[in-house]
């Protein structure tokens, strides 16, 4: 019996150290680190197919995971896709290497406009290629919004959500707000027509937190994913949320035929713009084979597969035209040049406001 | 004696099951439906067990806690047997507190704790020594055993603890060494904690998820790391599919298992009457 069990143990042991050593000795591998079903379902395929290259793709649930794999070090993967809030504290952390672009011949394609909103968070384009982006705005039902506040309801207004008198009727329908303060009060600084990325703690504290507490009680509740489903069902009838996720909401309805009709609109007075970066660790092993892939993503026809595949946005010039109609026309996921110069990016915030940020949003979740 | 149960209790014991089962019994169905919404029924349809099935992703994820569920159990369960049995049969020996709560730290300690320092002694054991490199299943592998031992060890001991000792000390007056003890006499008692520490040990595996999430390397994405990160994009009814073939995975593993003892102890039961008659025969 002994025996037995130590046999039992020394094979066990004996495979986990092959398919380990197994793993490390291939060559012309990558490793991808990226959110879950967030590209096309054939585009590592026919990446590994054109360059031998092969890809393994692995997902993290949130920036938080990330960030920690990274700050410990020697993540072992090639790509990683924080948002590029999150980028600009890693880049200070030094946590990425430089991006060759020089050997990035697609580089050419991506929007300049954009690249250039996003030096504010790297300053010279050196760490991150944009993947894909998207706006923090409102998912709306407009039946029921009509239902409830009559046909001049601002449907495309933060006064929806952040106006009292409105607020409180649609209690009755249902609204959520993320739970993620870094999210929600930029948006309110900014429809206070005050700066979304304020530095100054008293701004935060007199003038959002006093706005929130007053419509807490209105809110349903915080949350960051779980309104998908609600809006798409219509069990809410507002939410403050990201484009590629009402989207996504807008679709299941529309696939359930269930006659709820879910919009996504980004408010007159402007929008958070968010972007999901490629970039190379520091410690990355294949950083040639690195290179080859963010170039192919950067080709016109393979990014436009997956915006078509995602729903959101890319920060390719030259894919416009490949993308679907239905897609590119749709200006809640590539507003017009109108809206565009109304959206504002996140900036990373210095630790002071962060906690404050913090704070104000447990406060009203709360009430104390 | 068979006491019948009056109505209360009838319906507390079937609210307790539906409380229980129902959910599972909810997952199951919605697996079968036809929308993409996982709370609205369209009509019946087996897609989403054809989507699962191509969805390499997640089979992936899927064969990847399996394999790490079940080494971790069966060495989980070895190292607890020994740290039960230490614990509960060497006495008061030094440092025997000290090694008791040592051993089960694991069990109230945050798994947010335990996962990031896990992931530190990786990477400076990595720094230091070269070992283990880059992070992966051997890395899960060593941390689910690192918890799930605490399981079983407390397990084991308890059980240990309610055991007769004098039977262990009869088998050494008849000349019995204790390694043999051990092996006849006192596994087969502490048999069915062995079997539930062996279990127990598999499912913690199965849904760890942040201690993994902080140990996981490239190519090593378990399962519910994949329907964790799934949530941006929206859980798809794959999911109730997966599970609808977990369900019946433990389904089949538990219906063999307890026809299997219950087989046993009736043979069991047919010796023992026999040796009975036996013996008042003579």
């Amino acid at each position: 019996m002994l025996r037995h069990i130590i046999g039992k143990l020394a094979l066990t042991i004996a495979a986990v150290f092959l398919v380990n050593g197994a793993l490390t000795a291939e060559e012309k591998i990558l490793h991808f680190y990226n959110w879950s079903d967030y590209i096309a379902e054939d585009t590592l395929e026919n990446f590994t197919k054109e360059t031998g290259i092969k890809v393994v793709y692995d997902v993290f649930d949130s920036n938080e995971v990330l960030e920690t794999k990274l700050l410990a070090g020697k993540s072992g993967f090639d790509i990683v896709v924080p948002s590029n809030s999150f980028l600009a504290r890693q880049i200070k952390a030094g946590v990425f290497q430089k991006i060759d672009k020089s050997k990035l011949t697609n580089y050419g394609n991506l929007d300049k406009a954009l690249l250039k909103v996003l030096e504010t968070n790297d300053p010279g384009n050196l760490y991150g290629v944009p993947y894909l982006w998207g706006t923090t705005g409102l998912g709306i039902n407009p039946a029921k919004i009509k239902a409830v506040l009559g046909d001049d309801a601002p449907m495309n207004s933060w006064d929806l959500v952040f106006q009292e008198k409105y607020i409180s009727k649609l209690k009755s329908c249902g609204v959520s707000f993320l739970d993620a303060p870094s999210d929600v009060l930029p948006s309110v600084l900014l429809y206070l027509g005050e700066d979304p990325n304020s530095l100054s703690t008293s701004m935060y504290l007199d003038k959002v937190q006093p706005l929130l507490m007053k419509i807490r009680s209105h809110v349903t509740y915080y949350h960051s994913s779980k309104y998908i489903n609600d809006l798409a069902n219509g069990d809410i009838c507002v939410a403050i949320g990201w484009s590629g996720d009402v989207a996504q909401a807008a679709t299941r309805a529309d696939e359930a035929e269930n006659n709820v009709e879910v919009q996504y609109v980004i408010p007159t007075e402007g929008a958070g713009l968010w972007f999901d970066m490629l970039a190379i660790p520091a410690d990355a092993k294949n950083v040639e084979n690195a290179h080859i892939l963010i170039n192919y993503l950067m080709r016109p026809d393979v990014i436009a597969e997956i915006t078509n595949y995602v729903w959101y946005a890319n920060a390719n010039t030259a894919s416009f035209n490949l993308v679907d109609k239905e897609i590119s026309g749709d200006t809640s996921i590539y507003p017009d040049a109108e809206t565009k110069k109304k959206l504002f990016i996140f900036d990373v915030m210095p630790p002071k406001i962060d906690r404050v940020q913090n704070r104000i949003m447990t406060r009203i979740r709360t009430g104390q | 004696m068979r006491r019948k149960l009056s109505h209360r209790l009838i319906l507390f014991l079937s609210i307790g099951y539906a409380f229980l089962y129902l959910p599972i019994i909810i997952l199951i169905v919605y697996s079968f439906n036809e929308s993409r919404l996982v709370t609205v029924w369209a009509g019946f349809s087996t897609k989403w067990y054809g989507e699962l099935l191509k969805d390499q992703g997640i089979l992936d994820a899927v064969w990847m806690s399996l394999r790490i569920a079940f080494l971790t159990a069966w060495v989980a369960t070895f190292l607890g047997a020994i740290a039960g049995q230490v614990m509960a049969r060497f006495g008061r020996f030094r440092f025997h507190s000290g090694f008791a709560s040592t051993i089960t730290a694991p069990l109230v300690m945050p798994e947010v704790i335990t996962g990031l320092s896990l992931l530190l002694l990786f990477v400076s054991m990595e720094t230091m020594i070269g070992w283990p490199e880059g992070r992966g299943m051997l890395t899960i592998w060593i941390s689910h055993v690192t918890f799930a031992t605490a399981f079983v060890a407390v397990i084991v001991s308890s059980r240990l603890r309610e055991m007769d000792i004098s039977i262990e000390e009869a088998a050494m007056d008849l000349g019995a060494h204790p390694f043999k003890v051990f092996f006849v006499i006192t596994i087969p008692i502490i048999m069915p904690a062995l079997i539930s520490g062996w279990l127990l040990s598999f499912t913690l595996s199965m849904d760890s998820l942040v201690i993994t999430s902080f140990v996981a390397g490239p190519a090593s994405t378990t399962l519910p790391m994949k329907v964790f990160s799934s949530v941006r994009m929206g859980v798809s009814p794959k999911i109730n599919a997966v599970a609808t073939f977990i369900v019946l995975f433990a389904t089949v593993i538990v219906v063999t298992s307890s026809v299997m003892t219950i087989r046993q102890d009736k043979k069991k039961q047919r010796e023992i009457q026999a040796a009975m008659k036996e013996n008042l025969g003579k």
